[in-house]
């Protein structure tokens, strides 16, 4: 039985031909599929080329193929594609995490949505104080002082 | 017609994330530029003991903190952890901390908690949705939990409490035929006494509100009445007096019960030896400053 293959077309116009199994483990191209929103070429709109390639990384890594016995099996093992994943993770730069998880988001990846939402509770906002969440997220404080007194004090049985 | 609606919805995301996309291109944090809904689902995965420090990050971080939203998305994504504390307060200070109980994470409330010195009983609750006859103690100063026999009977609805060395638990056999029933653990001996059941020879109805002890004498209520029982005598008996006022959540500080009255905004206190109430004076201003919720507790100095 031969393999279909599936072209999608990020935002920027960049063309990519993935097989049928990657490209399902998204759960909206299907529909994108079924309900003419797409004929031979797949368009997505909100996705840049670059952080497209990275989805088609995760997934082509995370295709199930199936094998012999008709049931299914992931090309890794467990404990290589969690390695990997990690790798996967620790090599991106913020703008590209969040994009990833964008494209997770509108694409309905949902291992690689868990991965990257994971990936930012852990690493930019687990255990850290408030200054260094303010730092590492880019977030203005716009409590006055007062206020944050305030809340300080109300939390503050937390604190200790 | 689904598929249709379905393109729709992509449609609307796809706006959302543009916009998302264009604010962070001004140098805007790009985490808040997310979807809500996306930010809700990352948070959802911190623990919670990060949330106070999350809280004052920024206001909205704060609103997110304190929405319904992201603790419906921690039990639905499974990432719950029902866990028991207790406050500690410093012997070299007057701060508090939650220090973290392990093993009770499948344990959850509706229990009956008594507290004897630096122990913490804990009576039946609910595991898996259904009540179970577990009891427990937790040592305060190690933090440690130690099963004890469990209780003879399944109850729900528990309430408890000590009196000369035996506790008193108090709750219904079964939703059907809300039979009440009691059953009295000696902490000096660690057992359940004998005979296993007690079933109280009159009608206590629903007890939520929960019991105190007063001059060696049990008080508990339902929405009407508030009930006596004398260990002593093995005897129940309805308190008129007591049952004038509404009252909950109380705590007993030598042999007076004071429960705050949310409605008239006021400390009440009921003596039984002279079976009169009376209201707390000089705490007007103290009470002006807390928020009028139907919640709201007394406790004994001892238990801060």
């Amino acid at each position: 039985m031969s393999k279909k293959n599936i072209v999608l077309k990020s935002s920027n116009g960049i063309i990519f031909e993935v097989e049928e199994a990657v490209a399902l483990q998204s759960e909206t191209i299907p529909y994108m599929i079924e309900d003419d929103c797409a004929n031979d070429t797949i368009p997505l709109a909100n996705v840049t080329g670059d952080i497209l390639a990275l989805v088609i990384e995760y997934c082509k890594k995370h295709v199930v193929v199936a094998d012999g016995d008709g049931g299914g099996s992931s090309s890794s093992s467990q404990e290589d594609l969690k390695n990997w994943d990690a790798q996967f993770m620790n090599d991106l730069d913020q703008s590209k995490i969040f994009n990833l998880l964008l494209a997770a988001d509108f694409l309905n990846i949902k291992t690689l949505f868990d991965l990257t939402c994971q990936f930012v509770a852990d690493t930019m906002i687990k255990g850290k104080s408030v200054e260094e969440v303010r730092r590492t997220l880019n977030i203005e404080k716009d409590y006055t002082s007062e206020e944050e007194a305030k809340a300080r004090q109300e939390n503050e049985w937390a604190f200790k | 017609m689904d598929g249709f609606a379905l393109c729709l919805d992509d449609y609307t995301m796809s706006s959302r994330v543009r916009a998302a996309k264009k604010q962070s291109s001004k140098g805007l944090s790009l985490v808040t530029s997310l979807p809500e809904d996306v930010i809700v689902d990352i948070l959802a995965r911190v623990p919670r003991c990060d949330y106070p420090t999350i809280s004052l990050v920024s206001k909205h971080f704060r609103a997110l903190v304190a929405s319904p939203e992201l603790y419906a998305r921690r039990s639905f994504s499974g990432n719950v952890v029902d866990r028991l504390f207790i406050l500690r307060r410093k012997t070299n200070g007057n701060s508090s901390r939650l220090v973290l109980i392990p093993l009770l994470s499948s344990l959850r409330c509706f229990g009956g908690y008594v507290t004897v010195g630096s122990m913490i009983y804990v009576f039946g609750g609910i595991h898996n949705d259904n009540s179970t006859p577990w009891a427990l103690t937790i040592d305060c100063r190690s933090h440690t939990v130690q099963p004890l026999t469990s209780m003879p009977v399944h109850m729900y609805n528990l309430t408890a409490n000590i009196i000369d060395g035996r506790i008193y638990v108090i709750g219904i056999l079964d939703y059907i035929h809300r039979k009440k029933m009691m059953v009295v653990f000696n902490t000096e001996t660690q057992k359940w006494e004998e005979p296993a059941m007690v079933t109280p020879d009159i009608e206590l109805g629903n007890t939520h509100r929960g019991c105190v002890v007063m001059a060696g004498k049990l008080y508990t209520r339902n929405y009407q009445t508030s009930f006596v029982y004398d260990p002593k005598e093995n005897k129940w008996e309805t308190d008129e007096m007591l049952s004038s006022k509404n009252w909950y959540h109380a705590c007993v500080v030598d042999d007076v019960l004071y429960y705050y009255d949310c409605d008239d905004k006021c400390l009440r206190r009921y003596d039984p030896r002279q079976r009169c109430w009376g209201v707390v004076k000089g705490v007007e201003k103290l009470l002006a400053m807390t928020r009028d919720t139907w919640w709201s507790r007394t406790i004994h100095p001892s238990f801060i």
